[in-house]
């Protein structure tokens, strides 16, 4: 007898990757020798390491979760649908390290391997983390001939009215960076994108073999085991960076998680964090990160941003601001430029160029995932919102922060 | 440098102002504008106020025209004057907001680029040289052929200059690299002409000297990746094969052959295949992970 | 271009002198124009900041001459796709010394507001070189607010853009908001000359944009041999993948930063390779994009840079860079374009059609070119190679205004009488185009399939047509044209009927077209048109 795994509906092992939000699963019987009934109660379990990743299983889309699953999967190769979610608080280190059993009886029926994949504080990565990292976003970059040259080219003074002052800034980052993630993912699908928390201290960033060390010029060294040696981006090697703060201890001036969300309860006060801490971080040093039209040359500016929009994120679950219905949740004026409306679909994944877009549409379509189907090739502002599925499950987005649960 | 410490350390201080735990983001921006702007203030309360809400810059002329006074005025306590263009920079990323301000904090970026203040000069020359300034260029430029009338020392011109790939730097460069006045500059030098399209050779010399510093080896390693990379292939084999080599750049021709080799053809090199496998038993630790690196990638 | 003397060592104090000097005297002020081509060897060996500097101050001594017909196009194109402040600004304030303000130059204006304000800086006219560092500073956008006022109601195409970004958030200065009010308070008061008129032309000084090689096309000996590599590091020479088939050529590189130059180039020759595929024709018109710089454009960039921007690239469709023979090719095809040791300091835009010998047929240069319509060219270009390979009669050249100092004189006088039956025959606007539409298609419709809704439709454009030419007719005052294009329509009308009288079709279409040229001729005394208007 043999079951057959179908992680987030798919057979695929690139779509063997969950996070805290329930992921739909099937298992179906693929060889029923051995069954003397129409259906046979297979019980699932997870198998990992104490520093690996964990699951819980439900049955539905509501209900408790639970560490060991019963279904009855019936012989004639009907599938069985159930839910895998990571264990809040339990993310996985490698790609595999949690293995889904399926037994009848006491009889081992099938198995999978996936992972609960978060992203999580680049500061605390092991060492295997960061440097599969380092090494997806050097490939991503080959030396400026690779597809990062889009996301650079996403993110420049010309294109920047679509992103910046005004209320689609958080939006539209979330999905810049989904969609650079999954790029690092198309090389590394064991990848996910870290952030700097930059109101705590975060040492083991700016180290020579993760995101380099400055030194008195700004010019960032790296050691000769790190594939970012070869960063390159507009042609120009390297990358500037100069600190205005230790880099042992959190910038200073910038405003903390607590007073962040102390901005307001209603989205047109809390995107007011445009200015600081977002900008104020990036103005927390010297070279390309600090200024609009270099930001993106910088590979940490990825890890800032992701801060950013974790920032969001946990404001969003602590004042329920999923629902893009919800005035609440975003700042809809009549005024707001083209791009910053919620029904507006977001340059340059909708493929749109010249006024009042920008002449061209780096990158094309929002890359695409095994796992989940939104925001779609062309998301709109209000693709944004939903990211976990908590309002529409098939909104979910495949990406979660380590420290903000599903809602 | 040591107002640079002053200021870090002032700020130091203000990083938790009584105002901000109490919800900062209510305190009405006039206030902060009056605290930022005020010279009878402490210095540690002025800059706290400044870096509070940067986008205050931008809610009316009156706060801009206060900001940049102070950005302006060698008067102000320079830790005062770097906060403010911390916080006017900050503004400067929201774009559509900060349009209405754009114009006016350019024109006094030039101005103060000449400051007698070093570090402020520098930072405001960082900024305009990111925006491709013609102003700063061409400042940069007349520093490093006459450096009586440098603004910064030549390692960060060079720096500078290689934000622009069309700045006209190369000739300076050059003459740098042949008569460095310091190991930084001949390095920035190095730095910027690594997109220049004819320096393949020079990176290639340097490469394979043994003599050269660790770091000039790396930087050739890296530029003759972008301007010749089958030369670099070439070399970091060589080098990698070559068991006088230093361990720092038998690190780096790895990690280059790992990272951008031409798959099929390192698959089949068994030499190379041998002596890495050696590697990953005998070199110092910071080869042996690279080792294992690349004999993962290619299934040995 | 010899005219004027300029070695590239000259100073540029020395270059500000002459261009003062030049500026100065009404005798020479043709030159300024020279010095705007960017081949000109005075800007051989600057650094592109410098080449701002001095092309920023070219088009300011234009802006106190005058700016004549001939360098009208280099003011556009800075406009068109420019992203400097500096010569944005200056090519702002140069246009209001053109002659007369006309509503075509209204879009160009609107263009430039639109790409350059969120990078709007302080810029100085002071002086040469000047970098704006106090209070005392003029920006882009201001210059071209004023523009817009200048311009007052020929403006008013693009009014409602104006408005729109007066009422945006941040999308005008707030700072600036009554140069706004001033510019749309213009726009909206007074009267144009001829407003009604002014929709379907273009000045003179945009016929250079696109140029047509009739009977006159340079052999491509020269550069035949000139070697390519391709994106996929393949060797090719000009003769192998040039010759046997037209080609449309672009011309880009990989570290240009203006997005709406290079980046935007090759984006448009992927969507023109969509068009090539969508009517079967990808096989038989070849595409290239050929990089300006070549050593430092690697296969592996030119092909990140290809695919990064959707181009197809195969043994039909390459991005090249050449890796011998690199002077011949910058020759051949006159390139715009300059450098600083390799690198390149400032160029055009340009494409080209070339016909199965490799030759220039077609050129189109300076403002943005429109896919369809080199597409359109190319399929021309086809077939006349296969009417000249049928033994066939070469097919009609749709007349088009030609950049005359680059041909024969003989070529030149021709073109200048095609021009002029042109304004009568080409359509020049949505209505221009109905009118055409109606009157080809209803007296040719049994050629074509049957498709029930285009008789009626295309009786409705002829009405359209008749409006048009009435309206035309009104505002000049003088409505001859108008009666014979009446006369044409009833004479389509009738050989419609089925009373036996097609043949009078053909004297239709007669009068109909002898109308419309009448027509046009009255709106202006002499006007060179362009189909598709600024892009």
């Amino acid at each position: 007898m043999n079951v057959e795994f179908q992680i987030n509906n798919s057979v695929s092992p690139s779509a063997r990757f969950v996070s805290w939000v329930p992921s739909p699963c099937r298992i179906r019987m693929t060889n029923p020798s051995g069954a003397t009934t129409p259906t046979v109660t297979i019980r699932i379990t997870s198998t990992s390491a104490a520093t690996a990743g964990a699951v819980v299983f439900r049955k539905g889309t509501t209900g408790l979760f639970s560490t060991s699953l019963s279904l009855s999967v019936p012989t004639n190769g009907t599938s069985v649908p159930f839910f895998i979610a990571g264990k809040f608080g339990r993310p996985s280190v490698n790609n595999g390290d949690v293995r889904i059993d399926a037994r009848a009886g006491t009889t081992l029926v099938g198995s999978v391997k996936i992972m609960v994949r978060v992203r999580k504080n680049a500061n605390n990565l092991t060492n295997g983390e960061r440097d599969r990292l380092v090494a997806a976003f050097a490939q991503l970059n080959n030396q400026g001939a690779g597809r990062f040259a889009d996301f650079r080219n996403m993110h420049t003074s010309v294109s920047s009215p679509q992103a910046h002052g005004a209320p689609g800034f958080l939006p539209w980052h979330r999905a810049y960076l989904l969609d650079l993630e999954r790029e690092l993912q198309l090389i590394d699908p064991s990848v996910a994108l870290p952030y700097w928390r930059f109101d705590q201290p975060a040492p083991k960033i700016f180290t020579l073999e993760f995101f380099g060390v400055s030194d008195a010029l700004g010019t960032v060294q790296f050691s000769p085991t790190n594939p970012l040696q070869f960063w390159r981006t507009d042609g120009v090697q390297g990358i500037n960076r100069r600190p205005f703060f230790n880099t042992s201890a959190a910038p200073p001036g910038l405003r903390t998680e607590a007073q962040t969300f102390a901005l307001g309860t209603q989205y047109p006060a809390f995107r007011t964090m445009e200015g600081n801490p977002h900008g104020s971080a990036h103005t927390s040093f010297g070279g390309s990160i600090s200024s609009i039209s270099s930001a993106a040359r910088d590979p940490l500016f990825f890890l800032l941003h992701c801060n950013v929009d974790r920032l969001w994120a946990k404001w969003q679950r602590q004042n329920g601001r999923f629902n893009p219905a919800l005035a609440a949740s975003y700042d809809s004026n009549p005024g707001n430029p083209i791009g910053h409306n919620l029904p507006d679909t977001m340059w340059p994944w909708n493929g749109i160029i010249g006024p009042p877009r920008p002449p061209t549409a780096p990158g094309g379509a929002m890359a695409s995932s095994p796992c989940v189907s939104a925001p779609g090739p062309q998301p709109r502002v209000r693709d944004s919102l939903d990211y976990q599925g908590s309002v529409n499950a098939v909104s979910r987005m495949g990406f979660d922060y380590d420290d903000v649960p599903f809602a | 440098m040591s107002k640079k410490s002053k200021a870090s350390k002032s700020s130091k201080s203000a990083r938790k102002p009584k105002g901000a735990k109490k919800g900062a983001a209510k305190r009405p921006s006039g206030r902060l504008m009056s605290v930022a702007t005020n010279a009878r203030k402490a210095i540690n309360e002025r800059v706290a106020a400044i870096a509070e809400a940067p986008l205050a810059v931008c809610e009316s002329d009156e706060n801009l025209q206060s900001m940049l006074n102070v950005l302006r005025s060698e008067e102000e306590p320079i830790e005062v004057r770097l906060a403010a263009l911390q916080a006017i920079q900050a503004a400067s990323f929201s774009v559509v907001t900060f349009e209405s301000c754009r114009s006016e904090y350019i024109a006094t970026l030039r101005q103060v680029a000449t400051d007698p203040d070093m570090e402020l000069r520098q930072r405001v020359l960082g900024i305009l040289a990111r925006e491709k300034d013609g102003f700063a260029q061409r400042k940069l430029l007349e520093g490093l052929q006459n450096p009586e009338k440098a603004l910064v020392p030549p390692e960060k011109a060079l720096q500078l200059l290689s934000n622009d790939v069309h700045a006209e730097a190369y000739a300076a460069a050059r003459e740098i690299v042949n008569n460095p006045p310091s190991d930084t500059a001949r390095r920035e030098a190095l730095r910027l002409l690594a997109a220049d399209a004819t320096a393949a050779p020079m990176f290639e010399k340097l490469l394979r000297d043994k003599d050269e510093q660790a770091e000039i080896r790396q930087i050739s390693a890296s530029a003759l990746q972008a301007l010749k990379p089958e030369k670099l292939q070439e070399h970091a084999r060589a080098i990698l094969l070559d068991t006088s080599e230093y361990d720092d750049i038998q690190a780096t021709s790895l990690t280059a052959i790992t990272q951008f080799g031409d798959e099929q053809a390192v698959a089949e090199d068994k030499t190379l295949m041998r002596r890495i496998d050696n590697m990953k038993d005998e070199a110092s630790t910071k080869i042996k992970q690279s080792a294992r690196r690349f004999l993962t990638k290619y299934g040995q | 271009m010899q005219n004027v003397a300029m070695a590239g060592a000259r100073s540029e104090t020395e270059f500000a002198s002459l261009v003062d000097a030049l500026a100065a005297d009404p005798d020479r002020r043709e030159q300024l124009t020279e010095l705007l081509r960017e081949d000109h060897p005075v800007y051989d060996q600057r650094g592109a900041a410098t080449t701002v500097r001095m092309r920023g101050w070219v088009l300011l001594a234009l802006a106190r001459a005058g700016v004549s017909d001939a360098a009208l196009i280099f003011v556009l194109e800075e406009l068109d796709a420019g992203v400097d402040a500096y010569l944005v600004a200056a090519a702002a304030r140069a246009l209001r010394s053109y002659p007369s303000p006309n509503a075509a130059l209204a879009p160009f204006a609107m263009r430039a507001l639109t790409n350059i304000r969120y990078h709007d800086e302080p810029v100085s006219f002071e002086g040469y070189g000047e970098y704006a560092d106090s209070s005392s500073y003029t920006t882009p956008v201001r210059e071209l607010l004023v523009t817009l006022a200048w311009l007052g109601p020929h403006a008013r195409g693009v009014l409602h853009e104006v408005e729109a970004l007066r009422a945006q958030h941040g999308g005008l200065p707030k700072k600036l908001l009554v140069e706004v009010d001033r510019a749309v308070e213009a726009i909206r008061g007074g009267q144009a000359d001829e407003p009604d008129a002014d929709c379907c032309t273009l000045p003179n000084g945009l016929s250079s944009t696109f140029s047509w090689a009739l009977g006159s096309r340079r052999g491509s000996e020269s550069i035949e041999s000139t070697v390519f590599e391709d994106h996929g590091g393949a060797s090719v020479t000009f003769r192998e993948f040039f010759r046997g088939h037209p080609s449309i050529v672009v011309f880009f590189y990989t570290r240009c930063d203006n997005p709406l130059k290079c980046s935007l180039t090759v984006t448009k020759l992927a969507r023109l390779q969509k068009l090539l595929e969508a009517q079967g024709l990808d096989d038989q018109i070849y595409t290239a994009a050929i990089t300006y710089d070549p050593a430092f454009d690697l296969p592996a960039r030119i092909h990140a840079y290809g695919q990064n921007r959707g181009v197809r690239m195969d043994d039909r469709h390459r991005m090249l860079r050449a890796t011998d023979g690199v002077n011949a090719l910058r020759s051949h095809f006159k390139l715009g374009v300059n450098f600083i040791e390799s690198l390149v300091n400032r160029h055009r835009i340009e494409a080209y059609i070339l016909d199965a010998e490799g030759r220039i047929a077609a050129s189109f240069e300076r403002i943005q070119w429109d896919e369809q319509q080199l597409v359109d060219r190319a399929i021309e270009v086809l077939n006349e190679t296969s009417n000249e390979k049928s033994g066939g009669p070469v097919p009609e050249v749709s007349p088009r205004p030609v950049d005359a100092p680059a041909r024969g004189k003989t070529a030149s006088t021709m073109l200048g009488t095609l021009a002029s039956v042109g304004v009568a025959f080409f359509p020049k606007c949505p209505i221009c185009w109905a009118g055409y539409l109606s009157m080809f298609g209803v007296a040719g419709l049994e050629r074509i399939p049957y498709y029930p809704w285009l008789q009626p439709l295309l009786f409705a454009v002829m009405l359209i047509n008749l409006a048009s030419v009435w309206l035309r007719g009104r505002s000049t005052g003088r409505m001859s044209g108008f009666y014979l294009v009446s006369a044409g329509a009833f004479a389509i009308v009738v050989s419609k009927l089925g009373l036996g009288l097609e043949s009078v079709a053909i004297w239709g279409i007669a009068l109909t077209l002898a109308g419309s040229l009448l027509s046009a001729l009255n709106a202006k005394g002499r006007r060179l048109t362009a189909r598709g208007g600024p892009a």
